[in-house]
Order: structure tokens, then C-alpha cells, then sequence
């Protein structure tokens, strides 16, 4: 009976696998993406990867993978998984020999599925995010009837537009429903906090709870959406991502002015710049056309400041070639991390581990950066230099000259460029810090070049070739002494002697050198003997053509303007500029990540498995930039799509916004999202706010945030857009809110950065003696990027509430929710100050306790208080009036502050200050709802 | 406690599936931190995923509740004494009699070439060492006078005088010592140590710096960062002016009663909410609150002195008057005590160039260990006097060390006593929590300037703290851009000779 049953239960299964296998070829088709790849990077990769290809063997290109491994054979045999090496490995026994190595072996149904894959040919899948987007089509919902509107169907009737079909096709898969559409105070609190990052005020909602148009929510979106605020809104956003700071980093951390950088920002999402345009003029505006030192094309110059808030490091015996080379990689990767969604950085030493990309790629694509005339200097050069008027003036009167002088227009128009360019960058010059060959010379500082009496160095490899006028920047407090400029050799012909600048300020001299052919080595020897130890410093040396119209071998009127010009106090911002001739840089391979061991010579391109640069672009920064808003790249508009939606709904389609690759969690609604990015490309040219408006209008967003215990236990983090998002405002909106409400904010656009009130002791940088120099009148009180941002000392209250100290890119901010945020609310200054003002308004706005507090809420949330809640604040009301009325002095203390009309100050009124500090630490007052 | 710490482990191993994880932990924080932990990264050995999900533990709606290390740790805290600037160790430590044989003669080019200086330049003077050296205790440590408080305690110490860095300057010298690189943006060991092993007082953060010196040190907040952790794993500052903690002191006018009615209405009222809404970030909030609260008296609490006696000032030489050295000595036996798992202390000022009399060797060095060599040594009786010191390490040194040649900064003689900074060799102690008793690892050669037997870099050190706390420093990790990252970077090894 036994003996049978086995042998039947034999024959069965031998039955099953026979027929298994024949049935094999109409299994459904395993697919590499998200069955296999999956499995391949949690078991097999760390060891055959882009890092370690133990016995030669790697799965992270299908070439490798098919390829022989160091046993001479492939482990793979695509269409027999038999034979294949690989999955005898998975099913041995021996534990020195069974794969992974030293861990679990797979799951039967695990290995089934790779054995599955390889029988079915081994085909490789591109990863979803690297393919072209294609725009899916939308998912029907309701009935045929319906859709025609004919008859009533929930689905029809609550969605607004195709983002609400992809949702809802989501949650029909998953047996949900949609939530009804929030309250209009609480939708119109949400769109305004999230459009402009400031709530609306109470006659904004009154209008738009009283409009009975059926258009009344889109007047509010575009009403939103041509405010000032949501350019300040967005580039709140935008800064964490360019790592905007008004600090250079590092050690000596001291002050840097790129503030113009971000009003372009405010003004470029203001304008709705489309996004292509916005990110080329970032990464390479300076390249795009019309580089004549027009101030009408300013802007593009600014723009690129994007990528020179790479820290610098000022400290002593630093090497700037080495931060140079660090703020390079870092564009590098913030170029990635921002534009691309995909962490590029560990492709600097070995081949990516997960995703296709190779260690020669990041080489190629690192020397579309490292032609920029950045060198990590002191003077942040180069920069784009803002004329005062007077000098703006001589500015035109020099360029008149040119055009007077030269007859032919071209040649003249191409002169005044170069001289302008010249006057607004300077630059191409020669930092100080290349000489080399010190004799009685040492880098001071480690900063600028700088010799003694009888000392000399070297300026390597200067083209002359009609450029006989040498630009010097330098300073000494040695008289008498003279600088001797020698060719080719130490001791070489002398092609000038040159007397050094009156001890003092730093100036700029032109110096007319011999007319000379070639590309020369220059040597500088100095001649100091009435005060030898005196330090001669230069900063730079430039070489430039002979003004039209002005002497040879002497300098003419039109020659001192240029220098006058040159020697001009101006204020600066930094820019990019590439390098061309003898300045332009070559880019190597570093060794296993070194920059100090150069490998192989590189040329700029993009990595193979992304579509191929167009021929008809340059391969340079714009053409990188161009190459990446191009229609067939994959990446640019995914991410730029999911980023926006993950500010609006407080998690991204796909979650991990800086990951879209293979390591990155799956999109939740990719059709969505590739739907989106589509439109914002094909449909909508790049339009931020046409994107945005899409978002806010559709029923998803609309949705009220209330979860069902239901709901809450079937999607707790809301990934199926069940409902609408709540998530804690962020800390700038936290600050905005409070001064909003409490009517101090200033709605003053632009400038250079402001300080509010602020602990004493936070900035204590060795070194320098920058200070927290408070602001006065209503830069007290703008809105929070606005504020001075240090590297090394952030201000607090923004920390706090996760805030990211700017020193890299940050692509996402971790919402935490802690103790301190509470000392900040409750605690800080600036939200005592806020109470005041805000406790004011309710004493002018009732007449009873129960009044002024409902008044105070509807400020602040503009809604009715329940009775309730209404009932704890007016026993806190209540006792703590009682208080005051026994304490008059702590009232006095409490409501204390400039300005304060003394005759208010009341036992109440302190009440009423408390009961408003209560307001602004309700946990719905700090979340968007 | 040690019950506790297997409940704890045992919970942690059974508990956090994916999707308990999910739904234990708070928004976005532990949306984030789930890449890192259940993320599947290749990287992981299956037991490292393990000791990561006790790190889950760590990142649900308490993510600073305490929990297990991986194994079983000598030390339960840190107290890292680190000296801003960098101490000279040829003066205090690393006796090198063969130097002042060389005092004032021109340093060999040898010693010169290939190398790079911070502000020597051209060819510098050797310089003798500056102290009386001799040997003390049972193990017979040297230790020069300028130290005379350590000689009475010194045999509690194990040195490591042959450690090296890879950087030359102050800022990513001390971002290496404090975060495995020399880069900004990493975590700290404090952030790690708090991430991986959570606080034992919940009425206070789990990591607390304090700073004296009169200047934060070179690298700024930098070195007590949380880096990509959480925020809530970074270092809260405890200053010695003002509130201990940034707005922990209610608003002039509002006095602590009022102060606690004020919190129990926002309670209420966010319950109510949470009624409402059923957001369990609300609870967090409400927790949250709550604890401010008790910070609020806690941190200043623990930050007062005033009910230490007398002669404990007195041992360690504190003027209760005026924040110091001495003071944040003991504050760190006093947080110590109230369980706070990483004291970070921090004084600036021992950066001796012999520029100006404060940065001489024979002024300014003198002064700083005048100081603070009383309180350090006060520290460590205390602790051990205490039964504090069996399970509290105590590390203390420089970002790197001082050359044995005198500084001629750009090529000029300087007016007093001064060494450069130098990054071949430095010492570095520690006492406590799980390390050898009078014992001494690394030398130098003649003159100190090279390590020549059982060099440690900073890597290693930090590889060997992490060992006292439990903590296997290539398993410790986080998972950001697309890579784990840890402590000790690619590197590291555990020094295990020292380990008692």
C-alpha cells in the first residue's frame, strides 16, 4: 500500500515536471526588470558586480555576464539553464562551493525563476527609468454611459483629470476608494502653503468659500501661481538642491556673496522659465550665445552660479588644486543627483554597483566640468563683475573708442567683447598659485604667489602670439624694488622691468612687453634690496592684445581706462567660464578615485547605456546641457516630474526622489508618472506651473486627509493616494506661517541676505571675524531664504527643523519630529515676537475670551475652532489670566518688546500672548492638512 | 539593565518585518531610513541586515530608545575629550631624549622632501622637547611635567603613541578624527554611536557636546553632525553662556507653571486631532512635546553644579563663576552619570605655532595644560571612584601632532617656541570602558617624527571604539546615494592590543 502510493506519487511528480517543462515555453515570460534584477542585486552583486567581479565573473552588463569567467567558461548559457554554471552553483550542496557564498542559499521558487529566465534566453532588460518616455495611455474609468455623462458614476464624478484615472485604476486594484474632496479652508490653506509657502489670508478664503463658480479653486491655483511668493516658494526648494549658502565652507567658512543667483532663481520660477531652458542656463549659460558683456544677457552668467556654490577652502596650506579638483566632482555629482535622480558618486572610483554605468564614464563625463576657470582661489574668480554707474559710463566711452577704431564692424564688435568680457570677468588671466619654480618665494598662505629681495618663479607655457600686453595684479609694502620679466630662461632676454606698485591697496598695471611669436616660459626675478624681507605678492597675471588705436610700446589713454576699469571697485558674483588654449585643462582618469593618480586621457561624453549625445552638439557643458532636456533622454523630465510631486504630496511616485535607479524603491504609479513627464515636455514645453496646476487641480490632490482606521491599516503611508497628504509644513513655511499670521512678515523681494534675530554665540568660527550683525527694520522679519546662510553654523531654528547645513546637495529633506522643534515654536524669539503680535490682533478681534481666541485660530487656520479645543484654550485663557492678574510684572515681562503701546499691556492681553504661542505649537497649525 | 538588553534584543530580532516596520515608524524619517535598513543591498551579509534591523528598532516613533549593540560592549558610553588645535606630544607624551640632541640645528633635507607643511617652509631648526620627562605609576609611562595631575593616574591610561592622519590642517583633520573623512558630510562617531545604540536617559539628548576654549572647534558644528543620520542623532550642543540648550528657557514673563499648562492644552488638543485624523505623527508630536518639556528642567539640571560638594569642585579645579575646561569635566561625569551615551568635549587653543605668546609651547601649551591636566585627571578618579569608569571610555588627544622641527613660518624665525602641525605621528589615550591598564602601543622614531612600530591611523582608533561599544565598525552602516556608508569609510582595524 505504501510501496504504491509512493510510486504513484513518483510517477505523478515525474508527470508534473515533464509536463511542467513542456508547458514551459506558454509560462508566462519572466521578466528581467523586476523579477530577475531584483533578485540579482539583493543575492549576487555585491561579489559580481561593478565593484567586485569575483572569478571574473559580473551581472551588471549582459556582455560580462555571457562572457567567459576566469574558469575559462561562461556561467551563463542563455536557452539552457542546465548547462549554465551559474545555477549549479545556486543548487549545490558544499557550502565552499554552493552560491551566494556564506549565505542562505535562494528559495527553490527563486532559483526556478532564474532557471526560467535562462531558458527563455537570458535577455537583459534596460531598467524602466533609463528608457525614452513614452506617454501610456490613460486608464478609462466609470462606465460607457458615464464617461458620456449621461449617467451618474462615482468614479466620473470625482475625478478632475487623467492624474485621478492612473489613481484611481491603482485603487481599484487594491479595493480603495477615494477620498471626498477637503473642506475649501482646509484646500485652500493646503494649495497656498504648498504653491506660495504661505498661507492665504482670511479674505482670500472668505472669496473662494463664497465663489459658486465651478471654477472657483482654478482662480485660486492661478491667483497662487502668479503671486511673487511662489517663485519664493520654489527656489526654497531649488537651494537645498545647488547647495545654495552665503559661506564658503570649510574651515574659515568666511562670507561669499552669491545672492544674485538666487533671485535669478525667484525670477526664473516666476517667470515659469520653462524647465529645459532653466536647467540649460544653470549648467551653461555662460556658453550660450551672445556672450558680449551686454548686461542684457547678465542673467546667464548668473545663472550658472548653480554650480559655483561648491564650497571653497580658504585655510592655510591648503591645496587649491585639490579643492578645486573636489568642487568639480562635487558639480559632478550634484549634476546627477539633481538633474538625474541617479548617485553617480560611487562611479568615482570603481564602475557603478548596481546601475550601468563604468569608471571611465564618470571621467568622460567629469571633463564636461573640468574646463571651468575656477581654482578654489580666495577671490572666488571668476565672477561676474557689476559696475558702479560712473564706471559703467567709461565702460561705453572705451567701447565707443573700439568701434571708432576699428573699421571693420565685425572685427570691431568682436573687439569690444573680448575688452568687455575682460572688464566684467577678468578673465583669461593666470592665478597666481600655477607659478612654479619658487626661488625666495613662497605661496603666502598658501593662498597667492609672493617673493622676497633676489627671488624669482616661473610662469609656464604663456601663448605671446599678439598678446604683448602683460595685466598684473599684485601688492607689496617693499619700496624701491623692481620685477624683471625674463624669456624662457632665468637669465633669458629681459622683456621688461617694471618698477612694483606703491605699498598699499593691491592694483592692477598693464605692462607693454616686445612683440614675440610663440608659446613661452616667463620668468619673474625681483630686485628689492631697500627693504628685502618685504613680501612682493601677485595675484594674477593676464596676457591681452594691444587696444586698438593705442601705442605699441607704451600705454595710451584708452589703455589706462582699461586699467582704471580693471582696478574698479565693483561688487561680484560668481559664474562659470571654460578655459580655452593655454588655459584649457585636460581631464585624466583618477586612479581608484585619486585625484593625485592620473590615469587614462579622457574626452567629455555621456555614459553608453543613456541615448547618445546628438553630432550637432557641442561637447562641452552646453552641449551636456542641451543633451540632457533632449526628448529621447530618460532621465531629466522623470525626475524633475517626481520631485514636484513629491513637494506637493509629501512622498514621490517614486519615493526615493534621488534614486530612480536600480537601487531606488519602484515607482508606486509609473504610467503616471511617465504619463506627466510626457505632457510636461510634449504638451506643456517645460511649464513648472503648467505641471503644478495639473497636480493641484486634480481630485487627487483635492482629497481631505483624514484616514479611516481602515484605510490607515491598509496604506499607512498613503503610497495609493487614498486620501489627501498631511505632512509637517517645512521649516522655512513653519517660520513664514508665524510671521505671517502674526502680520510681520515682509513681502520684500530680492537682495542681498538678512539676519533675524538670533542666539548670541552661534557663529564661532576660528579666524575670521565675521559676526551676526542683526538687521534692522523689516529685513527682521522676510521670508526664510532670505536668511544668511553660514555653512558652518546654519541658523538654528532652520536646522532644527531639518534644514540642511548646504554644504552638498540635498535632495530630500528627512522629516523629523523631535524635542527640539518644540523649544523652537514655543521658546525662540522670533515665535515669542509672534505671539505678541499675533495676541494683539485677537485683542482688537473680540470682545469675549471665546471670541478672541476663535478670532486668533481663524488667523491662523481659517477655520472655526470645534467647541472642544475651544474649551482646553479657554481654560488655559482662563487660569493663566488669573495669573497675570496676581503677577502684573511677569505680564509686563511677557508682553515686553519695542514699540509696545504700554496702555494695552494687561493681564488679558499677556493671557491672550500665551494662548497665541499655544496656537502656533498646534500640531495642525505646523502640518499642511 | 542586562535583562533588559536581551528583552530588547530579542524583541528586535523577531519584530521588524518590512511591513511592522512600516507600520511602527513615523513618515518620511523612517521612509528614508527603510532603504537603508531593509533596502537589500548587496553589500549586506545576512547578519549584517540583522544587526540593521536593530537599527530599525532604533528608527521607529523612538528612535533614540535604547537598544542593543551587536555584541556584548565593555563601554556603555563615550566620553571623547579632544583638544582643538592639537596638542604637542613631544612635549607631554612621546619623550625623545635624542631630539635635543639636534635642538637648533637645521633639519636634515630628508625629513623635508616630498613633504608638505601647513607654514614651514624652506629649511626649519630642530627642536628639543620642552619637558622634564620621567616615568611614573606602575607601568612606568613617561610623562613630561607639564602634566603633573595624569602622573598620579596615569596607570589607568593605554596610549597610543604611534598614530597617524592623513590631513594637515585643522578643519578636515578634525573631520576625520570625528566622522571617518575629511569631508564635510558625513556623520560623526557621536551620531553613529546614538544611531546605533540609542540613550538611556530619555529626559536628555543622547549625544552632548560641550565646548570651551573660547571658540568652537576649526571644522565647526561640522564634527558633531548627524551627516545623512537623522537629525535626531546629531550632537545638541550644551552651551555654557545663555540656555544649555537653544531655547530650552521659557520667554521672560512665562514661568514654568504656565509653561506646563500651555503644554498640556496643546496635548489635549492634539488628541483631539488625532481623534480626528487618526495621524500617529500626532502621538510622536504629543510625545515630543512632553519631553521638551522635561528637557527643559532636566538639561539645566544637569548642567548645574551647584550640588556638587566642595571638594569636588575643588578636585577638579572648578570656579563655578565661569564656564571652562575644568567645569565641562565635570558636566562630563555629571551627563555621564544620567546615562547620556556620547559626551563630547571640545577645547580650543592647543594649537601652538609660536606665533604669539598664547600659541607658544613654552607659554601657551604651558597654560592650556595648567588648565585642564587637573580636571582630566579629577575626571577620571571621579569616574572610577563612582564605578563609572568600568563602562565609560574616556579618549582623549589632538586632530594630529606637532613636528619635531620649530615652525619658521614663510621662512622666518618666530618670536617664541612653536612646532607645526605634523601628521606622521601623534599620541592619543585612552582609559576605561574595556581598555588595557598602563599600557602603552606605537613608537616613534629617535626623533618623533615617524611611526616605526604598530602604527594606528584614525581609522583604527575609531574602529576601536566602536569594538568597546558592541559594535563591528564594517557592519555599522547607512545607506545613502546608492551606497552603504560607515564610520570608517574602506578602513580601519580594531586595535586589539589595547583591549583589556
Amino acid at each position: 500500500m505504501k510501496t504504491q502510493w509512493i510510486l504513484v506519487s513518483l510517477v505523478g511528480t515525474g508527470l508534473a515536471f515533464t509536463l511542467s517543462s513542456f508547458l514551459g515555453i506558454f509560462e508566462k515570460r519572466v521578466d528581467y526588470n523586476t523579477q530577475v534584477k531584483p533578485l540579482l542585486n539583493k543575492n549576487c552583486i555585491a561579489c559580481h558586480g561593478g565593484v567586485k567581479k569575483a572569478s571574473g565573473f559580473s551581472l551588471l552588463f549582459k556582455q560580462e555576464a555571457l562572457a567567459p569567467a576566469k574558469s575559462g567558461k561562461p556561467a551563463i548559457i542563455p536557452g539552457d539553464a542546465d548547462a549554465s554554471e551559474m545555477i549549479r552553483r545556486l543548487t549545490l550542496t558544499d557550502p565552499d562551493e554552493r552560491m551566494p557564498l556564506d549565505h542562505p542559499a535562494l528559495k527553490p521558487d527563486e532559483i526556478e525563476l532564474l532557471r526560467n529566465w535562462i531558458d527563455q534566453g537570458a535577455e537583459w532588460g534596460d531598467h524602466w527609468a533609463y528608457q525614452p518616455v513614452q506617454k501610456p495611455d490613460v486608464p478609462q474609468i466609470g462606465t460607457f454611459l458615464s464617461r458620456l455623462g449621461i449617467t451618474a458614476n462615482d468614479e466620473t464624478d470625482w475625478a478632475k483629470n487623467e492624474i485621478d484615472h492612473f489613481v484611481l485604476a491603482k485603487l481599484n486594484e487594491n479595493e480603495l476608494k477615494p477620498s471626498p474632496e477637503a473642506d475649501r479652508p482646509t484646500l485652500i490653506r493646503r494649495v497656498s502653503l504648498d504653491l506660495t509657502g504661505l498661507p492665504p489670508t482670511e479674505k482670500e478664503v472668505a472669496d473662494f468659500v463664497n465663489d459658486p463658480s465651478s471654477n472657483a479653486f482654478e482662480k485660486v491655483v492661478d491667483r497662487l501661481l502668479k503671486s511673487p511668493a511662489y517663485g519664493e516658494r520654489w527656489t526654497g526648494m531649488w537651494l537645498d538642491l545647488a547647495r545654495y549658502a552665503d559661506t564658503k565652507g570649510y574651515e574659515r567658512d568666511p562670507g561669499r556673496k552669491i545672492w544674485r543667483y538666487r533671485d535669478w532663481l525667484i525670477k526664473a520660477f516666476n517667470a515659469d522659465k520653462p524647465f529645459d531652458q532653466f536647467t540649460v542656463e544653470q549648467l551653461a549659460g555662460d556658453l550660450l550665445p551672445n556672450r558680449n558683456g551686454d548686461p542684457a544677457n547678465d542673467d546667464k552668467f548668473v545663472a550658472t552660479g548653480f554650480h559655483r556654490n561648491t564650497m571653497t577652502n580658504d585655510e592655510g596650506g591648503t591645496q587649491d588644486e585639490e579643492f578645486r579638483t573636489a568642487a568639480v566632482i562635487d558639480r559632478v555629482n550634484t549634476t546627477w543627483d539633481v538633474f538625474q535622480g541617479t548617485t553617480f558618486g560611487c562611479v568615482q572610483c570603481h564602475s557603478h554597483p548596481y546601475d550601468p554605468f563604468t569608471n571611465e564614464e564618470y571621467y568622460k563625463y567629469l571633463a564636461f566640468f573640468n574646463n571651468t576657470r575656477d581654482e578654489d582661489v580666495t577671490s572666488d574668480t571668476p565672477t561676474l563683475r557689476f559696475l558702479k554707474p560712473a564706471d559703467s559710463t567709461k565702460l561705453v566711452t572705451l567701447q565707443q573708442f573700439i568701434r571708432r577704431s576699428v573699421a571693420n564692424p565685425r572685427q570691431a564688435q568682436a573687439t569690444v567683447e573680448q575688452v568687455t568680457h575682460l572688464i566684467r570677468t577678468i578673465e583669461p588671466k593666470i592665478n597666481s598659485h600655477d607659478f612654479d619654480q619658487y626661488v625666495n618665494a613662497s605661496l603666502l598662505d598658501a593662498k597667492y604667489f609672493g617673493f622676497q629681495d633676489k627671488g624669482s618663479c616661473r610662469i609656464k607655457n604663456v601663448t605671446l602670439t599678439g598678446r604683448p600686453r602683460m595685466l598684473i595684479r599684485w601688492g607689496t609694502k617693499a619700496e624701491n624694488a623692481t620685477v624683471t620679466v625674463h624669456q624662457d630662461r632665468l637669465d633669458g632676454p629681459v622683456l621688461a622691468t617694471i618698477p612694483t606698485p606703491k605699498p598699499g591697496k593691491d592694483t592692477v598695471q598693464m605692462i607693454p612687453l616686445p612683440a614675440i611669436q610663440g608659446r613661452h616660459n616667463l620668468y619673474l626675478s625681483l630686485n628689492s634690496t631697500k627693504k628685502p624681507k618685504e613680501w612682493v605678492q601677485i595675484k594674477w597675471v593676464a596676457f591681452a592684445p594691444v587696444l586698438p588705436g593705442q601705442p605699441q610700446n607704451a600705454t595710451g589713454d584708452q589703455d589706462k581706462l582699461l586699467t582704471d576699469l580693471l582696478n574698479a571697485d565693483a561688487e561680484q558674483t560668481p559664474i562659470m567660464l571654460d578655459g580655452s588654449g593655454d588655459l584649457f585643462r585636460e581631464t585624466h582618469v583618477f586612479e581608484r578615485g585619486n585625484w593625485l593618480v592620473k590615469g587614462k586621457l579622457v574626452t567629455p561624453d555621456v555614459p553608453k547605456s543613456l541615448p547618445n549625445m546628438a553630432d550637432s552638439l557641442p561637447k562641452n557643458r552646453l552641449g551636456l546641457a542641451r543633451w540632457m532636456v533632449s526628448r529621447e533622454q530618460p532621465l531629466t523630465a522623470r525626475v524633475a516630474v517626481n520631485r514636484f510631486w513629491e513637494q506637493l504630496f509629501g512622498t514621490g511616485i517614486v519615493e526615493t526622489v534621488e534614486d530612480m535607479g536600480t537601487q531606488g524603491i519602484p515607482p508606486t504609479h509609473r504610467e503616471l508618472l511617465d504619463y506627466l513627464a510626457a505632457e510636461f515636455m510634449d504638451t506643456d514645453h517645460w511649464s513648472v506651473k503648467k505641471l503644478l496646476k495639473k497636480m493641484v487641480m486634480s481630485a487627487t490632490y483635492r482629497q481631505q486627509s483624514t484616514a479611516s482606521p481602515e484605510l490607515l491599516a491598509k496604506d499607512p503611508y498613503n503610497k495609493l493616494l487614498a486620501r489627501g497628504p498631511r505632512v509637517r509644513l517645512s521649516a522655512e513655511a513653519v517660520h513664514d506661517q508665524a510671521l505671517a499670521v502674526s502680520g510681520l512678515l515682509s513681502h520684500k523681494l530680492y537682495g542681498p541676505s538678512v539676519m533675524p534675530v538670533q542666539p548670541d554665540g552661534i557663529w564661532q568660527s576660528p579666524y575670521d571675524g565675521d559676526t551676526w550683525k542683526q538687521s534692522t527694520g523689516e529685513d527682521l522679519h522676510r521670508r526664510a531664504l532670505y536668511t544668511y546662510w553660514k555653512r558652518t553654523a546654519p541658523y538654528p531654528s532652520m536646522v532644527t527643523f531639518d534644514s540642511p547645513s548646504r554644504e552638498f546637495c540635498q535632495l530630500r529633506r528627512l522629516r523629523t519630529n523631535t524635542p527640539l522643534q518644540a523649544l523652537v515654536t514655543l521658546n525662540d524669539p522670533v515665535y515669542i515676537e509672534a505671539a505678541q503680535h499675533l495676541a494683539d490682533y485677537m485683542r482688537q478681534h473680540g470682545s469675549s475670551p471665546s471670541q478672541q481666541i476663535q478670532a486668533g485660530f481663524r488667523r491662523v487656520m481659517l477655520r472655526d475652532l470645534s467647541p472642544k479645543k475651544l474649551a482646553v484654550l479657554v481654560n488655559l485663557y482662563t487660569t493663566t489670566e488669573h495669573y497675570y492678574q496676581k503677577q502684573p510684572g511677569q505680564a509686563e515681562n511677557l508682553l515686553d518688546r519695542p514699540g509696545l503701546d504700554c496702555s494695552t499691556v494687561s493681564p488679558q492681553l499677556a493671557a491672550l500672548t500665551v494662548t497665541a504661542n499655544t496656537l502656533l505649537n498646534l500640531d495642525e497649525v505646523i502640518t499642511k492638512e | 539593565m542586562n535583562k533588559l538588553r536581551n528583552e530588547l534584543q530579542q524583541a528586535a530580532a523577531e519584530s521588524e518585518t518590512r511591513r511592522h516596520f512600516l507600520h511602527t515608524c513615523s513618515t518620511g524619517l523612517g521612509a528614508m531610513a527603510l532603504s537603508s535598513i531593509l533596502g537589500s543591498c548587496g553589500f549586506f551579509s545576512k547578519e549584517s541586515s540583522k544587526n540593521n534591523d536593530v537599527g530599525a528598532a532604533s528608527l521607529s516613533s523612538e528612535p533614540t530608545a535604547p537598544h542593543p549593540s551587536q555584541y556584548l560592549p565593555k563601554a556603555q558610553r563615550v566620553i571623547y575629550i579632544h583638544m582643538a588645535g592639537s596638542p604637542s606630544q613631544l612635549e607631554l607624551f612621546d619623550y625623545k631624549p635624542e631630539l635635543a640632541k639636534y635642538n637648533g640645528k637645521d633639519c636634515p633635507q630628508a625629513l623635508l622632501e616630498g613633504k608638505k607643511f601647513a607654514f614651514i617652509r624652506g629649511t626649519p631648526k630642530m627642536l628639543g622637547p620642552q619637558g622634564k620627562f620621567a616615568q611614573y605609576g606602575q607601568s612606568g609611562a613617561w610623562l613630561s611635567d607639564y602634566l603633573p595631575h595624569l602622573q598620579g593616574v596615569v596607570d589607568e591610561v593605554s596610549f597610543l603613541k604611534a598614530m597617524y592622519t592623513d590631513q594637515f590642517n585643522h578643519a578636515p583633520a578634525q573631520l576625520l578624527m570625528h566622522t571617518g573623512s575629511a569631508r564635510l558630510g558625513r556623520p560623526s562617531l557621536g551620531s553613529w554611536v546614538t544611531y546605533g545604540l540609542g540613550t538611556e536617559n530619555d529626559n536628555l539628548p543622547g549625544y552632548i557636546v560641550l565646548a570651551s576654549g573660547g571658540k568652537q572647534p576649526d571644522a565647526g558644528k561640522s564634527v558633531w553632525g548627524s551627516g545623512f543620520l537623522p537629525t535626531v542623532y546629531q550632537g545638541v550642543q550644551c552651551r555654557t553662556d545663555g540656555d544649555p540648550v537653544l531655547y530650552a528657557s521659557n520667554p521672560n514673563g512665562m514661568d514654568r507653571n504656565i509653561r506646563k499648562q500651555t503644554i498640556d492644552a496643546i496635548s489635549q488638543i492634539n488628541q483631539q486631532q488625532y481623534n480626528d485624523v487618526k495621524d500617529p505623527e500626532i502621538l510622536t508630536r504629543i510625545a515630543q512635546y512632553e519631553l521638551a518639556f522635561r528637557m527643559q528642567m532636566s538639561v539645566p539640571d544637569a548642567m548645574d553644579i551647584k550640588s556638587e560638594p566642595q571638594y569636588i569642585l575643588d578636585s577638579y579645579g572648578v570656579d563655578p563663576a565661569k564656564g571652562s575646561f575644568a567645569r565641562n569635566c565635570l558636566l562630563a561625569r555629571r551627563l555621564a552619570e544620567r546615562g547620556v551615551r556620547f559626551i563630547q568635549l571640545f577645547d580650543w587653543g592647543w594649537d601652538t605655532h609660536g606665533t604669539s605668546a598664547d600659541g607658544a609651547i613654552e607659554i601657551g601649551l604651558r597654560n592650556k595644560c595648567k588648565e585642564s591636566d587637573q580636571a582630566v585627571a579629577a575626571l577620571l578618579k571621579d569616574l572610577k571612584q563612582r564605578g563609572l569608569l568600568d563602562d565609560t571610555l574616556v579618549v582623549w588627544g589632538g586632530e594630529f601632532g606637532r613636528t619635531p622641527m620649530q615652525e619658521n613660518r614663510d621662512g622666518q624665525t618666530l618670536p617664541f617656541m612653536g612646532r607645526d602641525h605634523h601628521l606622521e605621528a601623534f599620541t592619543v589615550w585612552m582609559a576605561g570602558g574595556g581598555v588595557k591598564q598602563g599600557f602603552s602601543y606605537g613608537e616613534t622614531d629617535d626623533i618623533g617624527y615617524y611611526g616605526v612600530k604598530d602604527k594606528t591611523h584614525i581609522h583604527d582608533l575609531q574602529a576601536t571604539i566602536l569594538h568597546l561599544l558592541g559594535f563591528d565598525h564594517t557592519k555599522l552602516t547607512y545607506q545613502f546615494q546608492g551606497r552603504p556608508f560607515r564610520l570608517t569609510d574602506v578602513a580601519g582595524k580594531v586595535i586589539k592590543p589595547v583591549l583589556a
